[in-house]
């Protein structure tokens, strides 16, 4: 489909070609004639197309997750010890009950909203912050050679390394933790967006410029739309590494949080509390990640209109 | 779009870069003008500065000596006052077709309602208006091009400046892109400066020609075609345009083997003959 659509489009109105042989322009059938040849073999089956519909997408992916339920549960039911041990580990329905148990009470939910608090938080100054700088020093010469050298020399710098003295330096466990989630998405923010803004065409600026467009409006409607698609990598990037920081910091210094709750466990010997814990990490990780998917799909509406969906 | 402004004056212009291997002339004393409502094309040999030129009237190049006017007022910087029209194609990826042709006006502060009013009456005199919806992803290199004309008109320019903008085009698209833009020209009647190294398309689309020559690039000859007006693609075919066809051939080709011979010269032909100069490329060929 695509294809036949992009074929229309080649083809330029007649109406501002006054002085055209019309013999030029190919009938609208003609265009049009991917459709009947299509319909001529409908039985043909064809693998590739299957695998691109809805229904493949669920049977598939109900057996890849089905695949390690079931991995996990022969494992654990006869307890396999071939260097790699299962003898301590949690059966799927010990997790499930767990389910059940930690949900009669507050204290699991609260460490998850603690969690996505303090990620959201961490993330969004890191998204301002990041960007407003990406954008300076890509755009600007003399912001670059004030801000880069001291940047380069925190980057190489786990968040996790800031551990202590972020404990140090912020008035409360809270906000440090906070901090170290920010230090975690920054860097990958930060250089995405550089990197996006430095790669936009230098004749759209020109472009911009003959039509008589300010510094200001350039920034706005070239440089951010330019190097949003960049910038979009860096925020899923970022959102990975943020989560990474806070599990890691509220396994160290935490008090409360889905990382805390895990590190717990272990210490309680709670062996099923630590699989929902991951299990749990694993399921935000993942809607975060969907939801910046969902937020560039809906930001950047040009990409991918080329397919001739329209 | 009156025909009396657009009048581009450039004097004793020199524009020279700072490469590796020194500092390199790519305009030495070069004066050229376009009168109001003048088509003048700029064609010579690749690399003989003719979109240098063009880059310091549209004001992104900084010029060494020589002054640039247009109607009088010295050009400083790009503004709106020159339309530009650029070889790659230059939309905006991220704005659909109206969204681009809207964006000079929006530059300009005009409301919404208004310049999208503009905005599809002139896409729909260019026959655009069917895809004013769709993104630049989405249109052939001959339609990009079109909007990208579009644009450049859109804030009423005096003067349109374009660098070889169908170089990029297959050669059917081409010639049926010089015929709109020959028809567009012969309404609106505005100031063109159109660099080219197509010689027929130099000659269908002029009143004047300037033949420039290779690097440094100065301005070898100046060429009025007189055809009449308005053209027709089947003027290609008399044989008046042949003959100014064959003259403008014999200049640009002597300055293109002077170029090449230059590059000879200097040890492209090493070992094959020791005296294999300018003059010696010319015998050969």
């Amino acid at each position: 489909m695509g294809l036949t659509d992009r074929h229309a489009m080649e083809v330029p109105p007649t109406t501002a070609v006054p002085a055209n042989p019309t013999g030029h322009r190919p009938s609208l059938s003609a265009i049009q004639g991917g459709k009947p040849a299509q319909a001529e073999a409908p039985h043909k089956f064809n693998w590739s197309d299957w695998l691109d519909t809805g229904l493949a997408k669920g049977i598939l992916g109900t057996i890849s997750i089905g695949g390690v339920l079931l991995a996990w549960y022969l494992a654990t039911r006869f307890q396999l010890d071939f260097y790699v041990r299962f003898g301590n580990i949690p059966t799927p329905m010990d997790v499930l009950d767990k389910v059940r148990e930690v949900n009669q009470s507050t204290r699991f939910l609260t460490n998850v909203g603690i969690s996505v608090r303090r990620v959201v938080f961490g993330f969004m100054i890191a998204c301002v912050l990041g960007i407003t700088l990406g954008i300076l020093i890509g755009r600007y010469k003399l912001f670059r050679a004030l801000s880069m050298p001291a940047l380069e020399i925190f980057r190489p710098i786990p968040a996790i390394a800031w551990v202590p003295m972020a404990i140090m330096l912020w008035p409360s466990n809270e906000v440090s933790i906070v901090f170290i989630t920010f230090l975690g998405a920054f860097f990958p923010i930060l250089i995405n967006t550089i990197h996006g803004v430095e790669e936009i065409d230098e004749v759209l600026f020109r472009a911009a410029q003959s039509l008589g467009t300010r510094e200001i409006d350039l920034i706005l409607y070239v440089v951010i739309p330019g190097a949003l698609q960049h910038i979009f990598t860096g925020l899923s990037v970022g959102m990975g590494v943020a989560w990474v920081s806070l599990i890691a910091a509220e396994m160290i210094s935490g008090q409360f949080g889905i990382g805390y709750f895990t590190w717990e466990a272990y210490s309680l010997i709670s062996y099923a509390e630590i699989a929902l814990g991951m299990i749990t990490i694993g399921i935000l990780g993942l809607l975060c990640s969907k939801a910046i998917q969902l937020t560039s799909k809906l930001a950047m509406p040009w990409m991918g209109a080329a397919g001739g969906k329209k | 779009m009156s025909a009396l402004s657009g009048h581009i004056e450039v004097r004793d212009l020199n524009i020279s870069f700072k490469a590796k291997s020194g500092t390199v002339q790519a305009v030495k004393s070069v004066s050229i003008d376009v009168q109001p409502g003048e088509f003048v094309s700029l064609i010579g040999p690749s690399g003989c500065g003719k979109s240098t030129l063009m880059n310091a009237v549209a004001g992104f190049t900084r010029t060494n000596s020589g002054t640039l006017t247009l109607d009088g007022k010295s050009i400083e910087g790009p503004g709106a006052d020159r339309g530009v029209v650029f070889q790659q194609y230059s939309l905006f990826p991220w704005m659909t077709v109206r969204k681009n042709v809207e964006f000079g006006l929006k530059m300009q502060g005009m409301a919404q309602s208004q310049r999208q009013t503009q905005a599809r009456t002139l896409l729909g005199l260019a026959g655009l208006l069917a895809f004013e919806d769709h993104y630049p992803s989405q249109l052939s290199g001959g339609m990009k091009q079109r909007v990208g004309i579009v644009r450049a008109l859109a804030t009423s320019p005096q003067v349109l400046l374009m660098d070889e903008p169908f170089g990029a085009l297959d050669s059917q698209t081409r010639s049926v892109m010089q015929e709109i833009l020959t028809n567009m020209w012969q309404r609106l009647r505005l100031s063109v400066l159109f660099i080219t190294h197509d010689i027929e398309e130099a000659i269908f689309l002029s009143d004047r020609i300037y033949v420039m020559t290779a690097r440094p690039g100065r301005v070898k000859a100046e060429i009025v075609v007189p055809l009449p007006r308005p053209r027709k693609p089947e003027m290609m075919d008399t044989p008046e345009f042949g003959a100014l066809i064959r003259d403008i051939k014999k200049l640009i080709r002597e300055e293109s083997l002077a170029a090449m011979g230059s590059e000879l010269s200097q040890g492209g032909c090493e070992g094959l003959s020791t005296d294999v100069g300018p003059e010696g490329v010319r015998h050969v060929l």
